[in-house]
């Protein structure tokens, strides 16, 4: 029976939509039924004819609001009803296209770049990681209290791995790059040592044989490896038979052992930097060798997936007394404890605050667009008050004024929603094109689904927010009143308060976009103008790796780089040459403890710095300059006694009061005679980023001394263009050794834009959506002033009659709107202020309340507000007194 | 006369449902019908009443067709559907609880 009941309904439905024509008349005759009827009993009753059919018209009440009510009724009336508004805004539309092209694109515009920053906030920071159950991936690092974030020692990851219970899987990794010889031109590699399971800890399975396993971390058994699809199918063309193959890596025979599925994503690390991406090479097993009772060096990256249901702190209360315990076992790793990252969080973290402040400025802007159109809407609804008075006056109910208002902005959001569509998919190719170098994530953003979905989001609610205040005011229209002036007025003081009130809002949102703008702009021009430390003006950067088989001792080492050095120093235009461990703003970061001659042993614990190592010409082809002392010379070497180069903030923390030149430390607990470094020179700070406060403590060691590492770095300066020199050292190379490959070639003016990438990225667009919402109010206002100047023309017309000067008038005009304008930068600089916080940690060496930006923006909004006002104004002094004369 | 109130509205469905339990009606009978029952009392306006019977169809509660009414004329005649005539039980028994306390409260205190 329900059933039934339902089928009627339905049926009912279909016929009130499809059947339209058939149900409105049923209707109207139904209605004129009861009418005959009532008259029949009128004549019966002894009326005459006439005198029948006004009585039961009168009793009847109005027909076409009886007809509504009964339409009301049937449910479909909505779908109607919205068929006939939306035809009927189609065709208002249609007869004022400039304002409707006006709106759409602007409001096009504004989706549209709220679509393209979305799309990438969708991909980098919403989109789940490629991994498998991302969400339960965890970073592990160290920390103490001189160290907040730091990496982990090999065998404290075994014990940790073997006795945890939070952890599903634990997987640590290293970058180690790689020589691959043995084919046409040799090449290096960027290879991970990484411990068993490391592949399956993300979810990936090898698309051919096998991963490690605890098997290959012994020593002696570690001479396999596993390569990445891309070297696979570029290097070997995609042998099949490969798996088994050996290949001359590090010059050194290594059994292929597994080829990974396209697409690898490696979870990024911030020392040796790897950013997050399909960036590895070659994968080797990490080998634990030496004294598992050392655990002083740091430098494994740790991640793990939690078992279902444990939560990170758990794992970290876990971690941290287990690390309780291993300092008991093992003195040397004292005083650590766990520090826990969720995965996603650790690989676009950086960018998020970025990103949302994009977001923040975008949708400012849309904002911004949305009181344009609401504005011009308003402005369209007072000229057509009288067409609304009469639709309300046969029978409209005042919802119904509102939803056909409403249709019409939605249409028209609807059109700057497609518009936006458009426009942001060549935002988002322009974006991707624009983010800076090692931005996470770049691979994942798209124009997809979810995006879409939120621009279709955003037109409806922009058309909402600006389809309401007009047709709130519309439906307020004053029948008799809006009928008898014919529409000749408009609005009144409600309607023009209202525009007020949105052209303030305009000028303060325009204003808070400027003042980020400015503020940005104020610390991108610090960071340019911060001296760095060194020069990188014609200088080329690179690195070699030497085969630990081919380069054994230190000896070795040292004989490589002053046989190259030697060589490359006789090509023209090369200025000076020399090897380091690494080059300023790269993102190096290894650090040792140290004991200083004379201070007690127990100060020891807090003496740690930046360790590196450079040849003689290092400081010079880099253009870090001597402070005091002098550099290393070729004389530095194995058999002569050890040096120590320090920059200004080792010497200032260390020896205070004191010349550092000439005091001596050590690395080694009961040092000898020659275990003792002097310190020969001082050279000037440099930070690890441009945006740094200040350079850590470091020291060099000769590298003919010590040889931390046997990547070594490479920077030459030239008298003219360095990026010529890159071949001639390529040759010089090959002819020492051809097995060995220059890589990661950049010019340190190319390292220097690359630290100034994201900031400038930021300015840019904020910059460019600022100019946007200026020139958005800029609009806005001049059409507020215009309308209000056009229905005040009779008025000036007036005053000039009475006497009134063109300047007093132009006056009067400017006044009215400057003080809109100086509320809104009021209110803006209002809500720049509550917004400060947001900023601050995107800036550099500028407050987020910055006075001088403060005043600049005000200054420059209130001038553009001017010149806004200032065309309307014109027109006010040229109002005919004798035209305001005849028409009253 | 100004849209009814919830309780009138709902009364009023009630009011055309029992009306038209017993034979199939137009509308301006079902008008009439109300008010010679309840001795003038209650007169419905045709602006509640056309408004009432289209929900009531649309709901599904009362079916419609179109007959020769005593007068010779064409029109409109409604009469219960199988649901309706369960929904009257429905809201019968309910008026009869409502006014029943009414009742009780009113006379008692």
């Amino acid at each position: 029976m329900q059933a039934r009941r339902w089928l009627d309904i339905f049926r009912l439905r279909l016929l009130s939509l499809f059947r339209r024509g058939r149900v409105e008349r049923d209707l109207n005759r139904e209605l004129r039924a009861h009418l005959e009827h009532q008259t029949a009993e009128n004549i019966a009753a002894g009326m005459t004819r006439e005198e029948a059919r006004l009585a039961a018209l009168r009793e009847f009440g109005g027909l076409p609001q009886i007809e509504e009510d009964c339409r009301d009724m049937r449910r479909t009336n909505y779908i109607e009803s919205f068929v006939q508004d939306l035809r009927y805004a189609a065709r208002t539309l249609a007869r004022n296209p400039s304002f409707a092209v006006v709106i759409v694109l602007t409001l096009g515009l504004a989706i549209g770049a709220n679509s393209a920053i979305f799309s990438v906030i969708e991909g980098v920071l919403l989109r789940p990681l490629p991994y498998a159950s991302p969400d339960r991936l965890v970073r592990m690092f160290t920390a103490n209290q001189h160290f907040p974030k730091f990496r982990v020692n090999p065998f404290d990851f075994r014990d940790v791995r073997e006795r945890n219970r939070s952890f599903e899987k634990l997987a640590a990794f290293c970058r180690k790059d790689v020589q691959l010889s043995g084919i046409d031109r040799p090449e290096r590699l960027t290879g991970l040592l990484v411990t068993a399971g490391f592949f399956e800890t993300l979810g990936y399975r090898p698309a051919l044989g096998r991963e490690f396993d605890e098997g290959d971390e012994h020593s002696g058994s570690g001479r396999v490896v596993i390569l990445s699809d891309r070297i696979w199918k570029r290097v070997f063309a995609g042998d099949p038979g490969i798996v088994g193959r050996k290949i001359i890596l590090d010059a050194m025979p290594l059994t292929v052992v597994g080829v990974m599925p396209p697409g690898v994503q490696h979870v990024g690390q911030d020392h040796d930097t790897l950013a997050h991406g399909d960036v590895v090479d070659v994968w080797r097993p990490f080998v634990f060798t030496g004294d598992p009772s050392q655990r002083g060096s740091h430098f494994m990256d740790v991640f793990g997936r939690l078992r279902a249901g444990v939560s990170i702190e758990q794992a970290v209360a876990e971690l941290n007394s287990l690390y309780v315990q291993l300092g008991n076992e093992h003195p040397s790793f004292a005083g650590w404890h766990t520090l826990a990252i969720p995965m996603q969080k650790e690989i676009v973290g950086k960018s998020e605050r970025l990103l949302l402040v994009l977001l923040g400025a975008v949708g400012f802007v849309l904002l911004i667009a949305c009181v344009n159109a609401a504005n011009l809407m308003l402005a369209q609804a007072t000229s057509r008050q009288r067409e609304i008075a009469v639709r309300a006056a046969i029978g409209a109910g005042r919802r119904r004024i509102i939803r056909q208002a409403l249709t019409e902005s939605l249409l028209i959001s609807a059109l700057g929603g497609i518009l936006g569509a458009v426009l942001s998919v060549g935002g988002v190719r322009a974006l991707v094109s624009f983010l800076p170098a090692g931005f996470p994530r770049v691979q994942a953003i798209h124009l997809d689904l979810p995006v879409f979905g939120f621009t279709l989001l955003i037109a409806l609610g922009a058309g909402f927010l600006f389809g309401l205040a007009p047709s709130i005011q519309a439906s307020k229209t004053d029948l008799i009143q809006s009928l008898r002036e014919g529409g000749r007025s408009g609005g009144g003081h409600h309607a023009m308060r209202l525009r007020s009130v949105l052209v303030v809002a305009e000028v303060s949102l325009a204003s808070v976009l400027l003042i980020g703008a400015g503020l940005m702009l104020r610390s991108f021009l610090n960071l340019v103008h911060t001296d760095p430390g060194f020069r990188p003006e014609h200088v080329i950067s690179a690195s070699v790796s030497l085969p630990g088989r081919e380069y054994k001792t230190g000896e070795d080492i040292a004989r490589f780089c002053a046989q190259f050095l030697e060589r490359v120093g006789r090509l023209d235009g090369v200025q000076s040459a020399g090897f380091g461990t690494d080059l300023p703003w790269t993102g190096y970061n290894e650090n040792t403890n140290f004991h200083i001659e004379g201070t007690s042993s127990a100060a020891d614990d807090n003496n740690h710095a930046r360790y590196h190592a450079a040849t003689a010409d290092y400081f010079r082809a880099v253009g870090i300059p001597l402070v005091k002392g002098r550099f290393f010379t070729e004389q530095d070497r194995d058999n002569a006694a050890n040096v120590l180069i320090v920059n200004e903030t080792f010497a200032r923390r260390y020896w205070p009061n004191a010349d550092a030149v000439g005091k001596r430390l050590t690395f080694t607990n009961s040092p000898k005679e020659k275990d003792w470094f002097a310190v020969v020179g001082v050279v000037r700070d440099v930070k690890d980023a441009p945006s740094d406060v200040g350079a850590p403590p470091s020291f060099w060691w000769s590298y003919l001394q010590q040889q931390p590492t046997n990547t070594l770095f490479l920077a030459m300066r030239a008298n003219s263009d360095p990026v010529a020199l890159v071949q001639y050292a390529r040759r010089e190379l090959g002819q020492l050794n051809a097995g060995l490959a220059l890589a990661d070639v950049r010019s340190m003016d190319q390292v220097v834009d690359a630290s100034l990438a994201t900031p400038k990225f930021a300015l840019f667009l904020v910059a460019l959506f600022a100019g946007l919402a200026i020139v958005l109010a800029a609009i806005g206002t001049y059409g507020v002033m215009a309308y209000s100047v056009s229905r005040q023309q009779r008025e000036n017309g007036i005053r000039i009659a009475l006497g009134a000067r063109p300047g007093a008038v132009l006056r009067l005009v400017l006044m009215q709107g400057l003080k809109l304008a100086v509320v809104g930068v009021v209110l803006g600089i209002a809500f720049a202020v509550a917004l400060g916080r947001v900023l601050g940690s995107l800036l550099y060496g500028v407050s987020a309340v910055d006075p001088l930006t403060f005043a600049w923006v005000a200054g420059a909004a209130l001038v553009v507000a001017g010149v806004a006002c200032y065309l309307p104004a014109r027109r006010a002094t040229r109002a005919d007194p004798m035209a305001a004369l005849r028409a009253e | 006369m100004s849209k009814p109130s919830d309780l009138i509205q709902g009364t009023l469905d009630l009011l055309i449902l029992k009306t038209i339990s017993l034979e199939a009606m137009h509308g301006w009978r079902i008008a009439k019908r109300i008010q010679q029952i309840s001795g003038d009392v209650l007169q419905v306006s045709q602006g509640s009443l056309y408004p009432a019977l289209h929900r009531l169809e649309q709901q599904g509660w009362i079916k419609a067709e179109w007959r020769d009414s005593e007068t010779g004329r064409e029109a409109k005649f409604y009469y219960l559907s199988k649901a309706g005539r369960v929904q009257l039980e429905k809201e019968l028994a309910q008026w009869e609880r409502l006014s029943n306390a009414v009742g009780l409260v009113v006379r008692t205190v």
